[in-house]
This record gives C-alpha cells, sequence and structure tokens, in this order.
C-alpha cells in the first residue's frame, strides 16, 4: 500500500515538474538574440533566392516573358465596357 | 505532414507561400457564387474576369474590403479553397501565418483566425502586413537603424518605422487602389455622364493614371454607358483629368506618409534622409506616386522590384523560421 502511494507521490512530483518547467519564462534575452538573427540579411537569402530561382525559371518557360504576378494588375485589356 | 504556409490576404490579391517551396498561388481575391444556391462557380483569376458581366444569378465578389473581411462566411469559403488548392486535407493541417492590416479591430482579428482554422489550419497567427512588407523587401531591420516601409495596397495603406525587429511608428488609412479606381468612376459619370465599370476605371488607372505630372500626354479613349440616353458612349480622357480626379485619395495617402514621418522618433528620422522610405504594394506601381512622396516629403523612396510579393515573401520567411520568429506574431508583442 506505502509503495503504491510513494508512486502515486513520485508521479504527481514529476508531472508538476515538467508544469513548472514549461510554465517557466522563457529567458528574454535569448529568445530576442534569435529573432534578431533569423531577421538577418544573411538568415532571409535562402527565401529571397528561392523566390528568384522561382521566377527566373518561370520567365525562361514562357519565352522571357515577365511574369504576371499581379492578376487584375497585368491583363492588358482594352478601356472599355460599362 | 502538411507544409506551413503564409498568406497575404488582401483585398486586391491573395498569395500563399508553402514553406520550403515559395509562392505557390497568386491570384485576385474574387469569388464568384451562384446567389440562389450559394455554390462556389469561380475563384482568383476566373472569378475576376466575371465581375460586372455576370447574369443575374451569379454574383462576383470581393470578400475583403479596406483589407477586413466584410463576408466572413464567403472568406472562409476562400480560405478553405484556396487551402485545398495548395494540398491541404483534413489530414494534412498546417500551421498558417496570415499578414493582415495592422489598423484591424480585435474583431476583425478573430475573424481571420477563426475563418483559417475553420478551413482547415491547425493553428493560425497573424502579422501586421508592414512588418512582413519589411522582412520581403530585405530591409535591415535586424539593426539598430530606423526603416521605413510604405504599403499601398487595395484597399489600406500603411506606412511604418521599423528597428530592432519591431514596428516603432505607425500610421495606417483605409484608402487603396481601389479608392482610386471609384474616383475615377465617379468622375467619369459625374463630369462625362458616362457610367463605366470597376475594371474599367482600373484600365484607365494603369494607362493614364498619376500621382505626378510624368510627361507622358497620352490619352484614353474609353467607352461606356450614357446615363441620359443609355447607349454606348465614348469619350477621350486626358491624365490632367485623371490626375485631378483622384487628387482627394492621393493626397490622403501623402498626408499619413507624413504623419508617420511625424511621429517617429528623431533619432531615427535622420536614417530616413539617408536610406530612404521602402514603397511596396500594388498602389506603389501607380505612375508618379514616388516621385509625389518624395516631392512632398523631401525624403528619397525607393521602390520594391517585387511590390506585390514583399508582403508574402516576408510572411513566408517567418514561416520557414517560426521558432525564432513566434513572437513577432499579433498579440504575441501585447
Amino acid at each position: 500500500m506505502i509503495w503504491v502511494a510513494v508512486g502515486i507521490a513520485i508521479v504527481v512530483v514529476g508531472l508538476g515538474l515538467l508544469v513548472w518547467s514549461r510554465r517557466r519564462a522563457p529567458d528574454g534575452v535569448a529568445s530576442f538574440q534569435r529573432q534578431i538573427d533569423a531577421l538577418s540579411p544573411e538568415a532571409r537569402r535562402s527565401v529571397v533566392d528561392r523566390v528568384q530561382e522561382l521566377d527566373d525559371t518561370s520567365a525562361d518557360g514562357r519565352g522571357g516573358e515577365p511574369r504576371d504576378p499581379s492578376g487584375p494588375h497585368g491583363s492588358g485589356r482594352g478601356v472599355d465596357g460599362a | 505532414m502538411a507544409r506551413d504556409l503564409a498568406i497575404d490576404l488582401g483585398t486586391a490579391n491573395t498569395l500563399v507561400y508553402m514553406k520550403g517551396r515559395g509562392i505557390v498561388l497568386n491570384e485576385p481575391s474574387v469569388i464568384a457564387l451562384n446567389r440562389q444556391t450559394g455554390e462556389v462557380l469561380a475563384t482568383g483569376h476566373e472569378a475576376w474576369q466575371m465581375i460586372g458581366r455576370t447574369p443575374g444569378y451569379i454574383v462576383a465578389v470581393r470578400p475583403l474590403r479596406g483589407g477586413a473581411i466584410t463576408d466572413f462566411e464567403i472568406t472562409e469559403r476562400m480560405i478553405r479553397l484556396l487551402l485545398q488548392r495548395v494540398g491541404v486535407s483534413r489530414f494534412t493541417r498546417p500551421k498558417v501565418v496570415i499578414c493582415v492590416p495592422s489598423a484591424i479591430t480585435e474583431v476583425e482579428r478573430r475573424a481571420v483566425t477563426d475563418a483559417a482554422r475553420r478551413a482547415g489550419a491547425a493553428d493560425a497567427n497573424l502579422i501586421e502586413q508592414p512588418m512582413a512588407a519589411a522582412i520581403g523587401a530585405d530591409l535591415p531591420i535586424d539593426e539598430p537603424v530606423g526603416n521605413m516601409v510604405i504599403d499601398i495596397g487595395g484597399g489600406t495603406s500603411e506606412t511604418a518605422v521599423i528597428s530592432l525587429g519591431g514596428i516603432v511608428a505607425l500610421e495606417a488609412v483605409r484608402v487603396g487602389s481601389f479608392d482610386i479606381d471609384n474616383a475615377i468612376q465617379n468622375y467619369v459619370r459625374r463630369e462625362h455622364g458616362i457610367a463605366i465599370g470597376e475594371r474599367t476605371a482600373e484600365e484607365i488607372k494603369k494607362e493614364i493614371g498619376s500621382a505626378d505630372p510624368t510627361g507622358d500626354d497620352r490619352q484614353a479613349e474609353v467607352r461606356g454607358r450614357d446615363l441620359m440616353t443609355g447607349l454606348p458612349k465614348t469619350i477621350v480622357l486626358s491624365p490632367e483629368e485623371i490626375r485631378f480626379a483622384i487628387e482627394d485619395v492621393v493626397s490622403s495617402l501623402v498626408a499619413s506618409v507624413i504623419r508617420c514621418l511625424a511621429k517617429a522618433p528623431p533619432e531615427l528620422s535622420q536614417d530616413f534622409l539617408v536610406r530612404g522610405m521602402y514603397l511596396v504594394g500594388g498602389g506603389g506601381l501607380l505612375k508618379g506616386v514616388r516621385e509625389r512622396i518624395e516631392r512632398e516629403t523631401k525624403v528619397p523612396v525607393r521602390a520594391s522590384t517585387q511590390p506585390l510579393e514583399a508582403v508574402v515573401l516576408g510572411a513566408g520567411h517567418v514561416i520557414e523560421h517560426y521558432d525564432a520568429l513566434k513572437g513577432m506574431f499579433m498579440g504575441a508583442r501585447r
């Protein structure tokens, strides 16, 4: 019986520790530094390059015609119609 | 396993960035519905072609106005269709970051996140458009220097000063490209007695519209419906007329930029004179707008090479570095 009580106590303490460690406030300095690092031009390079590559590929695929990313902005229709 | 997504849910266009893939969808924020059954008939480019040209039982609508959801149900259906088209199913629920105007209310914010969650997102977070634009435009926002971004969208225009990864000063107005189109429609109706549609007004804006004299004297022949006789009629419009027609809207955009400059801390103000301001968004494509802002603020303005994609690129970068940048979400800082 006593072993069951001890086991339950250990589980409760373990769960308590787990919850406490999760709720502990994150280190502000470290998380701010991680955020600033992630915003650096080097960190952003991969995203910019990937989109640039896609741009180049789609332009090549259409005989060098520039991409029309804007939908309505680049339809080139005549100015008519009510 | 679903790939996480960044969505620029704009009044004019919707762009989707998929983690590890880049921009996978870019189309007008328009949905065409059967008015009687509520059935979705088309979205995006196809629905845009239908605006003003549908029979009575079909309605082609923009569910967002001024950057805000005007019809929650239709927006939710549009987001659901968008997610389906990029491969999201009930078994693959991605995390989604949505770019929204910084001036949206708490109710609008909740409407957007709820719409995304109900449409299949496992988690939906919001990020301010000017912040996303600054990230996407490759500005050095990680440094303690003033970066100023002007984002002229379809329904909203925002100017923000960003330094050290955060917004320092912000000015937003619910005025954008669609207000320019409306001003042209109203002018033609008032001065020439002709009714034209919003697509025609947009074409006029692209052809001869300008915010500042550009030296281009090309005129545009416009066909519409005579309000008196009901018959088709052709008129010729000059760039000066269009400049006059859109002056109120342009002035209000420039005034908001000036207000933001006035809000900026003096330490950062000097940076703008050296580094300039950065212009993004579809409204920045209006001829002469860069020169007009430069002339009135005496601060150099640089135009983005990817004005329409800058916002979604920034949000895409946040998706790529989700754990490091989740502190930048709206609400996380408050």
